[in-house]
Parts: C-alpha cells; structure tokens; sequence
C-alpha cells in the first residue's frame, strides 16, 4: 500500500508583506508546508502503521523565484520527511510558476505515472494560500481515479476505502475503490511534531527534483494572468488596554461602548 | 465585448442565483442556461434562456460532474455557487476540458474576449485580480452577485443523470441553530480560550445583554461541535459584517479574522498581549477572559437595571 502525499509549500498567511499602496510583496514572504497538508501526511503515516507500504510525498513548487525559492521548498519537504514520509519528489520549474490549479495539476499528474504504483493519493482540503479547493479534484479526473473530498474520517477496507465527507448539511459516508484521491479537512487528526532525531534523519532521505522535461510533461500557459495582489486593508485603533483589575477593565470596556454608540 | 453563452450549475439550487447573478455580468450578450436536479426546477430561473432538469433528486459529486461534462461543449463560461460539491464537480470538468477555474469570485468585470475576475487569496487577507481567457469555470461568492430580475419563462428541457459511482452508505444531517451571525449587528466570538463547553454561557449571556449572537472560531464548532456550525466565522465559515464583533479567547489566525474585516468595531479580549488578534482590533484587552467576563457580565447586568 503506497500512500501519495500532496504537500504544498504555500505562502505563509501569517506572515503578510505588502508596500505602502497594499501591494503584496510576495517575495519577502515565506514558505511553510500547508496547515491542511499536514493533516494528509498524518493520515498516511496512521495507514501506513497499519497496512505497512511507503507514504511519498508529492509536490510542484509554485512560488517563484525558482532561483530563490528552491531553498525554501526543499526545507518544506525535509519538514514533511522528518514528519515521517519515506521519500519526497519535488518539481521545480519556471512554467509553473506563479501556479494555477490547471497547470499544477497537470504536473503533478505526470510526478505520480512517473513514480507509479501509488494506491491512495491524499491531499488537504485546501492550500494554505490560494485555498482554490480543485486540486484533488483535478488530480482524480486526469488520473481517471475517483475521489472523495473533505474526508474527516478514512478507513481503509479490502481493494476500498470507505470516507466520511464533511460538508455544509450533513456527513455523507461513501465508499470508493482504488487507487483513489481523498482531500482530508483539518479535523480529520491532529499532525504529530517531529523529534529532533526525526528532523535529522530526514536529512538523509531522498529528495527527487524533476523539471517538467524530466516527468515528459509540458503545461500550457493557461492564459490567466495575474494583474495585481492587494492586502485588504481595514484601519483599525489597535488601543491595546492593559488593565489587569477585572473590574476597572470591565468598567473601561463599557465606556468604549457607550463613546462607540453600542450601548446607548 | 463578447456573447458569452453561461452554463449554470444550479446546486445547491436555492443558492444558484449569486451565480445567474455573476452569469448576468459576464457580458451585455449573455445567454444563460440552468443545470439543476430534480426539485431545482421550483425556483423558477427566470430571466434565463433555458433550464435543464436531470433525473435525480440527491446527486453525488461524480453524477454533477457527469451531468456539466454532457452538457458543456457550447457554452463559454460555466458558473457554480461555491457549495463543496458543486466546487468538486466544476473542478472534475476543468481538468478533463483544459478550463482555468476561479473558486469563490467575489468580483468581476468583462474585458476584451476574455473576463477579468477578483478572488480572495493568502487566506483571505488579499485580493488577487486575474484576467482570463473563455472557456473558464466560476464559483461565486456568497451576496456577491445579486441577480438582476428579468421577465423571461425560461424552457425547460429534461436530461437523464449518469449514474452515481460514489456510493453512499452514511447520511447524517446536521443540527443547526438557526441563528444568523451574518446579519447580526453584535456579535460575540468564542474560541479556544474557553475551557470548556459550558463556558459558553458567558459569552451567550453577553451577547444577550448586548442584543447580539454567538459566533466562534473553526476548532469550537467543526473540531470540538461545541456550538453548531451555523456559529463559524472564517473563510470556510462566515462572513460577518456586525457594528461590533468581539472576539474572546481567539488567537486571530488570518483564517478567522479576514472573514470578519468589515466589522465596523472589532473589541478584542485574549490574555496573550502578543497574540496577532490585537493588530486587527480597535481595542484590545489583555486579560483573562475568566476574569473579564463575569466582572463585565455583572455591570451589564446591573446598568440595565438602573
Ligand atoms: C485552509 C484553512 C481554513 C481555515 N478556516 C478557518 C475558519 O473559517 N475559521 C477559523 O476560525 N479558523 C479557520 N482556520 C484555522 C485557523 O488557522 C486557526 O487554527 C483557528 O482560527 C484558531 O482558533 P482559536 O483562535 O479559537 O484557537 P487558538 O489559536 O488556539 O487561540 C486561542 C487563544 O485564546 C487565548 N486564551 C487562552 N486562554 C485564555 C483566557 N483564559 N483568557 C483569554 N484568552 C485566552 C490564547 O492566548 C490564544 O490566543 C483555517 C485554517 C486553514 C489552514
Ligand atoms: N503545488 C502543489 N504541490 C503539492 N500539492 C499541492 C499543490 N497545490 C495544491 N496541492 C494539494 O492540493 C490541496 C488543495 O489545494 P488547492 O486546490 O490549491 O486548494 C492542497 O492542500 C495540497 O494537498
């Protein structure tokens, strides 16, 4: 049982760069490993236990400078090696970038017929910053591979997976053959921290680079071009109160409600 | 400008008309076409050319997707409101047809032969505009395209549905409260800093004497289902637009909080002085909320009194 993992090193929305006209200064901000990615890696590592097999991560980056940012992108899949996986293959190349879910899609489509015999491919149940929701998708109908999205339970049965769907209404149980695509929500599990010892071992396991010549793909530019990135930007007091006495805070609270007209 | 020819998928059906709304704005020639099932025909599209109805009344993701790909070849643009499974279908469609697809467009203008379309991006706390070539795919954003009402009786034309090759073997409807934090004018946000679910009645018991509701973070409702998850503010929660939210106990992940960037008074409580709610906040107190809230909750209490 081989358990892709799709692991995105994704901008860091924590750590927003914009000038003073609001335009995001996307190269001055940082690439972590997707929250929601991390969930994905968990669950195959929980399979993984139970069924043996190797869990192998998968990932395009999308975020250029490729120059610059290839650094970066490697730290993102030691990250997830030290969590556990047993081997990552990354694509850098410039035709990527910036991503799409078109484009990456088709990418790592090729990655996974490259590297062959993966039964079960998760993904989270969207990128920590462009949060497109299409990608396990994408992934399922080129691969001709059905799909669950927003599982937040998974279990494995003979040949089968059977899948808890968390969606607007209601929990939908489903069950699907492999190999299949499962997009997992961040309730699913709680991702495990890597040990020290881990972060080193992961020093010494493989990290597989390719560029779209390398996996026999090309992608199309798609014809969408991003015209402009801008923070949204709300003025806001930042009063920061600190009164530590429950009363005198309380007292203060409510004058700020009575000069704000909340309370009349 | 260009005629554009729109494929609406219409499911959930009752929120299909932010997308007959964004349809409409694609161009000053549109034409526009209503993919629904079974019961989605009650909501009379009016104003539409035509209205496809399938044959099945609970489709999965895999039969929508069957039901866009029968159905796609001449249309232009094909638009979905951004409901989970019709975001799947609509994404299943634009890897087997090439379509760049744009999830939640909360803005758009025609440009040339193509669309220039704006969508949330770094978890909501940016913009990001993008121009497209058509054939493309759109989900909408809630409210953000009020449909123009129009006078014409669509024709309605019947399809049979593919058949389902996901099989359900579960169905668990969930429990909701019906309270309306989208419209409230107070809301009072719970998150992890709050111990235990019966905690929660202090932030209810404010929010009543502030004439307001309880809202909370995504670990409170989809993690801990400490209040349900009509209470979920964030980018795959609600959106909400109060006079006055307060988040108590929250950390102001960008996730919760650009969801609530058009409050017009944002009142933080956390103990943490350093914790990143603060920066979007007019007011911060740093303090316990264990010690604020009864103390605030009291003079509330008592104001109301006198
Ligand atoms: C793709 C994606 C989508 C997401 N969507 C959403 C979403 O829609 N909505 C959402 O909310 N989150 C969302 N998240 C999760 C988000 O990133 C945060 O994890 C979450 O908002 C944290 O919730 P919290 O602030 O309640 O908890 P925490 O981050 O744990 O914060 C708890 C806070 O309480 C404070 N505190 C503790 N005890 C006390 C006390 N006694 N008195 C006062 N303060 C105290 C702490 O200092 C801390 O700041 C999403 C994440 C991703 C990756
Ligand atoms: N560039 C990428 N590399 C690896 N995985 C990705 C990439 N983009 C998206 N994914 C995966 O697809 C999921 C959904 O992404 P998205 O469709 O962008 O919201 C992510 O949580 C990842 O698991």
């Amino acid at each position: 049982m081989n358990i892709g993992v799709l692991a995105k090193a994704s901008i860091d929305p924590n750590m927003v760069r914009a000038d003073s006209e609001g335009n995001i200064l996307l190269e001055s901000m940082p690439l972590a490993l997707s929250e929601y990615d991390k969930n994905a890696l968990e669950e195959a590592l929980r399979i993984k236990q139970e069924k043996g097999g190797k869990v192998i991560v998968l990932s395009a980056l999308t975020w250029g400078p490729t120059s610059k940012r290839l650094r970066e992108a490697e730290q993102v899949m030691r990250e997830a090696l030290a969590m556990g996986a047993d081997e990552a293959h990354l694509i850098v190349d410039e035709a990527l970038i910036p991503g799409n879910p078109l484009t990456t899609s088709l990418a790592l489509k090729a990655l996974v017929e490259k590297i062959g015999g993966i039964d079960l491919i998760l993904t989270g149940e969207g990128s920590m910053d462009t949060v497109s929701y299409q990608v396990a998708s994408r992934m399922a109908a080129l691969l001709g591979y059905p799909v669950a999205t927003f599982a937040r339970r998974l279990e494995l049965l003979d040949g089968r997976v059977r899948v808890t769907r968390d969606l607007e209404t209601r929990l939908e149980t489903v069950e699907l053959p492999l190999p299949a695509v499962i997009s997992v929500t961040g309730e699913i599990n709680k991702p495990r921290l890597p040990t020290l010892l881990q972060i080193r071992r992961a020093m010494s396991k493989p990290l597989n680079k390719y560029t779209l010549a390398d996996l026999g793909a090309t992608v199309e530019q798609a014809h969408v071009e991003v015209k402009e990135m801008k923070l949204l930007r709300v003025a806001r007091k930042q009063v920061l109160i600190e009164e530590s006495d429950p009363e005198k805070a309380a007292d203060k609270l409510i004058e700020i409600l009575e000069n704000e007209g909340i309370l009349k | 400008m260009i005629d554009v020819r729109a494929l609406v998928l219409a499911y959930p059906s009752q929120s299909a008309l932010d997308a007959i709304g964004f349809a409409q704005r694609a161009s000053e020639q549109v034409s526009i076409t209503v993919l629904t099932t079974r019961g989605g025909e009650k909501y009379s599209y009016r104003g539409v050319e035509k209205v496809i109805v399938a044959n099945v009344e609970d489709p999965t993701p895999d039969q929508l997707a069957g039901l866009l790909e029968k159905t796609f070849s001449s249309y232009d643009i094909v638009v979905a409101p951004s409901s989970k499974d019709s975001t799947d279908a609509l994404a299943r469609l634009s890897a087997l047809k090439n379509l760049p697809m744009f999830t939640e467009v909360n803005h758009l203008e025609p440009s040339g032969d193509g669309l220039v379309v704006t969508r949330p991006v770094i978890a909501g706390r940016a913009y990001v505009t993008y121009s497209t070539r058509v054939p493309a795919a759109f989900t909408v954003a809630k409210k953000a395209f009020p449909p123009q009402s129009a006078d014409h009786e669509p024709d309605v034309e019947e399809i049979e549905a593919p058949p389902a090759s996901m099989v359900r073997v579960g169905v668990e409807e969930k429990k909701f409260s019906g309270v309306n934090i989208e419209d409230a004018e107070v809301v009072i946000g719970v998150g992890r800093g709050f111990r235990k679910k019966e905690d929660i009645a202090m932030a209810e018991e404010l929010a009543r004497l502030l004439n307001g509701a309880v809202g909370c973070s995504r670990p409170i409702t989809a993690d801990l289902g400490w209040l349900p998850e009509d209470a979920w503010i964030g980018i795959s929660g609600k959106r909400i637009r109060p006079k006055l939210y307060m988040p108590i106990g929250i950390s102001g992940a960008p996730q919760h909080m650009s969801a609530a960037i058009d409050s017009k008074l944002i009142i933080a409580v956390n103990k943490d002085k350093s914790a990143p709610v603060f920066q979007y906040s007019d007011y911060g107190f740093v303090i316990d909320l264990y010690k604020l809230l009864p103390a605030l909750i009291e003079k509330l209490k008592q104001r109301k009194r006198t």
